[in-house]
C-alpha cells in the first residue's frame, strides 16, 4: 500500500491522521531539479466522482526537498519513494544521480507525463522511444529500484510498458491522470486556467483496470497499479486483475486516513475468504465471465 | 495544534435568510484549539463518490465549554445544498481545525472595524464573539461592524449583533435595508470623513468586494486582514490545488503562490497579486446565471 505521488504532499502533512510508518511506503510529490512555482488558478475543478487539476508540478525543488522535507519524514518511520520528473533526459538523469547519494531513499518513481521541453513539448510518456530514453538515463544514474509511471493518454500502454521494462525499470506503475477537460457552459470558459487538466478520482478506475490488466499482460516485471482507489474493494479489483501492489491518490484528499482504512479492509478481506497471503489472491483473475456477477455477499 | 478527522454531529439546522442556513455541530475534538478564521473541510456525501470532494467552511461561532461549533452556509451548487438539507441528529465527516485564524488586535486602544460582505459574516461572527469577550470587552463602542448584502432577505437576523454592543453599519445594494451602498462605499464615507479612524480591519466577503477593499485600503497605515477562498480539494496542504497569486517581495516579476488552506486563509491583501486574479476570476460568476439547469 503506498500512497500516489502530488496526493500526499511530502508526507508530513498527514501526520496527524495517519502512522506513515504503517504505509508500505509514501510517494512524495514530483521534484524536479529546480523549485517549480506551478499554474495559475484556478488550478482545480470537481467532476461527477472525478477531480480535475492542473496544478503544474508545483514542489520546492530536489535541494529544498533534501534539506527539509526528506529528514522529517525519514525521521516518522516512512519508507520514501520519491517521484521524479524533468524537462529533459538528461534532467531526468542528474536528478537520480543527486537522490541515489542521499541516505534512506527507497525507490524512484520515475513520472514520464511530463511534457519534453525541448522537443515540442510533448509527454515523454506517449512515445516508446522517449519514454525508454529517459529510462536508460535514470538507470545508468543509479542502483536504486526503479518505478516507470505510465501515462494512460497513448494509444497502446502495453508498447510503452515494454519499452520502457526493456529500457530497464525495475517495475511498472499506473495510471497517471487522464487527459480531461471542464467547461462552464455559462461564461463559457473552462474550468481551470489551463484549459485542459489530468483527471483522477473514481471516475477514472475503469480506465486505469484496463491499463493494469493489458500492461499485466504485456510486461513480466512487477505492476503497481493506480487510479481511483477510494475502497478496498477497488484495490481488490486491481490485486485480482495482477497489480501486485496499490497506490492510494484522490481518495487521500476526501478523507486523510484513507489508505490505512485500504489497508485494513484488505486485510479482513482476505481473512474471510481464507486466505493466508495476499499473493494467493493477486492475478487470479477468471477471465471467464460467467452469470450471474454477484454470486456472495459483499464480505468487506 | 493537531488537526483531527472527526464523526460531528448536527446538533441543530436552522434556515437564517434566504439561501442561508446555520448548522450547530457537536465536534469535541475540533474545537478546543480552533480559531477564528479557521475552517473545516466537510464531507458531502454520505455514501458513495458524488460529489466527491469535502467543502471547506469557516467557523461561524465556536462554543468552547460545550465542544460545538457553527457553521453558516450559503447554497450556491450540489453540495451546500445536500449539507443545507442534512437533518439533526444525522453526522458529517469533519477535518480541522485548518489555516492559519485572525490575528487579534493588540490591545483595547486599537479601533477595529469588521467588514462583511453577504456569507462573509460567517468567519467575522467568530471573531466578533473573541472580541466582545476579550480585547474589547470593555470598549465595545471601538468595534465598527460593517455588514452588507445584496438585498433584505439575503441579511441574516441583525438583532443579535445589536445586542453585542458594537458599532453596526448595514447596507445593501439595492437599498431595502440600511442604506444603499456596498460595505467597501459604507466603510469608505464614515473613514474619510473622519467619523469612524482605523487601525485595524477584518473583511470577508465576495472577490468584487476583496478586490475594492483592498484597492481602498493599500496606503492607508490600516492594517488588514481579509479571509480569502479558493478551490480546495485536501484543505491541509498535500494538493497545492488552492493557490493564489501572490507578491514576491525579493522579486516583483517572479511568479510566485499562496496556498490558501495554510497559508491563509486569512492574508493581508498586500500580498495578493489581484491584478493577476482579477481576468480569470473577477469576471461576474456564473451564479447569476439561471438555476436547475
Ligand atoms: C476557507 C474557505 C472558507 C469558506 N467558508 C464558507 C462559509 O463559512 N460559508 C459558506 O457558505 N461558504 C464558505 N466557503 C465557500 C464554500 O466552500 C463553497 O461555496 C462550497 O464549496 C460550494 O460547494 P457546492 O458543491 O455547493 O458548489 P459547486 O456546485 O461545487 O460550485 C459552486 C461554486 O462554489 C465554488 N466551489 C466549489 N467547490 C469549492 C471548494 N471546494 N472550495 C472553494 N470553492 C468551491 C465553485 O468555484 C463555484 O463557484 C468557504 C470557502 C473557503 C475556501
Ligand atoms: C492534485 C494531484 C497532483 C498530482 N501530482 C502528481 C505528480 O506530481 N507526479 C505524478 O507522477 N503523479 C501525480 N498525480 C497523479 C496521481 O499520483 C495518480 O496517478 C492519479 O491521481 C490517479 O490516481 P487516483 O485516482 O487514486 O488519484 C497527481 C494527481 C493529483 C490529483
Ligand atoms: S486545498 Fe489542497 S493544498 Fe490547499
Amino acid at each position: 500500500m503506498l500512497t500516489a505521488s502530488g496526493t500526499f504532499g511530502y508526507g508530513l502533512e498527514f501526520g496527524d491522521f495517519v502512522d506513515l510508518s504503517r504505509l508500505g511506503g509514501v510517494i512524495v510529490k514530483g521534484i524536479s531539479l529546480r523549485p517549480r512555482p506551478g499554474n495559475p488558478p484556478p488550478r482545480l475543478a470537481e467532476t461527477p466522482s472525478g477531480l480535475l487539476n492542473a496544478i503544474g508540478l508545483e514542489n520546492v525543488g530536489v535541494e529544498k526537498f533534501l534539506t527539509d522535507k526528506l529528514p522529517p519524514l525519514l525521521k516518522r518511520g516512512a519508507v520514501v519513494l520519491v517521484n521524479i520528473l524533468g524537462e529533459s533526459v538528461e534532467e531526468y538523469g542528474e536528478l537520480a544521480r543527486i537522490l541515489s547519494a542521499e541516505a534512506g531513499i527507497a525507490a524512484l518513481e520515475i513520472n514520464i507525463s511530463c511534457p519534453n521541453v525541448k522537443e515540442g513539448g510533448m509527454a515523454f510518456g506517449t512515445d516508446a522511444a522517449a519514454a525508454a530514453r529517459v529510462v536508460a538515463e535514470v538507470r545508468k544514474n543509479t542502483s536504486l529500484p526503479l518505478i516507470t509511471k505510465l501515462s494512460p493518454n497513448v494509444t497502446s500502454i502495453a508498447e510503452i510498458a515494454r519499452a520502457v521494462v526493456e529500457a530497464g525499470t525495475d517495475i511498472v506503475s499506473c495510471i497517471n491522470t487522464v487527459s480531461a477537460m471542464a467547461v462552464d457552459p455559462f461564461s463559457r470558459r473552462p474550468k481551470l486556467a489551463n484549459i485542459i487538466g489530468g483527471l483522477s478520482g473514481p471516475a477514472v478506475k475503469p480506465i486505469a483496470l484496463r491499463c493494469v490488466y493489458e500492461v499485466v499482460r504485456a510486461v513480466s516485471c512487477p505492476v503497481i497499479g493506480i487510479g481511483g482507489i477510494r475502497t478496498a474493494l477497488d484495490a481488490l479489483e486491481f490485486l485480482v486483475v495482477g497489480a501486485c501492489a496499490v497506490q492510494v491518490g484522490t481518495a487521500n484528499f476526501v478523507r486523510p486516513t484513507a489508505a490505512l482504512e485500504i489497508l485494513d479492509g484488505i486485510e479482513r478481506f482476505l481473512r474471510t475468504q481464507g486466505l493466508r497471503a495476499v499473493t494467493d489472491y493477486i492475478g487470479t483473475l477468471d477471465t471467464q465471465c460467467r452469470f450471474p456477477f454477484a454470486e456472495e455477499a459483499c464480505p468487506v | 495544534m493537531p488537526r483531527v478527522l472527526e464523526k460531528a454531529k448536527i446538533l441543530e439546522t436552522q434556515r437564517e435568510a434566504e439561501g442561508i442556513h446555520r448548522l450547530v455541530l457537536y465536534a469535541p475534538r475540533i474545537v478546543p484549539t480552533a480559531r477564528p478564521g479557521q475552517f473545516v473541510m466537510i464531507r458531502v456525501a454520505s455514501e458513495g463518490s458524488d460529489p466527491l470532494l469535502s467543502r471547506p467552511f469557516s467557523f461561524h461561532r465556536l462554543h468552547k465549554d460545550d465542544g460545538l461549533f457553527e457553521i453558516l452556509l450559503r447554497v450556491v451548487g450540489t453540495g451546500t445544498r445536500i449539507l443545507s438539507q442534512r437533518p439533526p441528529g444525522s453526522t458529517l465527516d469533519v477535518v480541522g481545525p485548518l489555516g492559519r485564524g485572525f490575528t487579534p488586535p493588540s490591545g483595547p486602544g486599537e479601533t477595529v472595524a469588521l467588514v462583511a460582505g453577504g456569507i462573509g459574516i460567517a468567519p467575522l461572527w467568530a471573531l466578533l464573539d473573541e472580541l466582545t469577550a476579550k480585547t474589547h470587552k470593555n470598549h465595545r463602542d471601538q468595534l465598527y461592524v460593517f455588514y452588507g448584502a445584496r438585498t433584505r432577505t439575503e441579511l441574516v437576523p441583525l438583532s443579535p449583533l445589536k445586542r453585542l454592543g458594537v458599532s453596526l453599519v448595514v447596507s445593501t445594494d439595492d437599498g431595502s435595508a440600511g442604506e444603499q451602498a456596498t460595505v467597501v462605499e459604507a466603510l469608505a464615507r464614515r473613514h474619510e470623513t473622519g467619523m469612524v479612524p482605523l487601525d485595524r480591519l477584518y473583511a470577508c466577503g465576495s472577490l468584487p468586494m476583496q478586490v475594492s477593499l483592498a484597492r481602498w485600503a493599500s496606503g492607508r497605515g490600516i492594517l488588514v486582514e481579509m479571509s480569502l477562498e479558493s478551490m480546495m480539494a485536501c484543505g491541509i496542504g498535500a494538493c497545492l490545488g488552492c493557490a493564489l497569486p501572490a507578491v514576491d517581495p525579493e522579486d516583483p516579476q517572479a511568479e510566485r503562490y499562496v496556498h490558501v488552506c495554510t497559508d491563509g486563509p486569512v492574508f493581508d491583501p498586500g500580498r495578493i497579486r489581484w491584478d493577476k486574479i482579477q481576468p480569470v476570476m473577477a469576471r461576474p460568476l456564473t451564479s447569476a446565471s439561471p438555476s436547475g439547469l
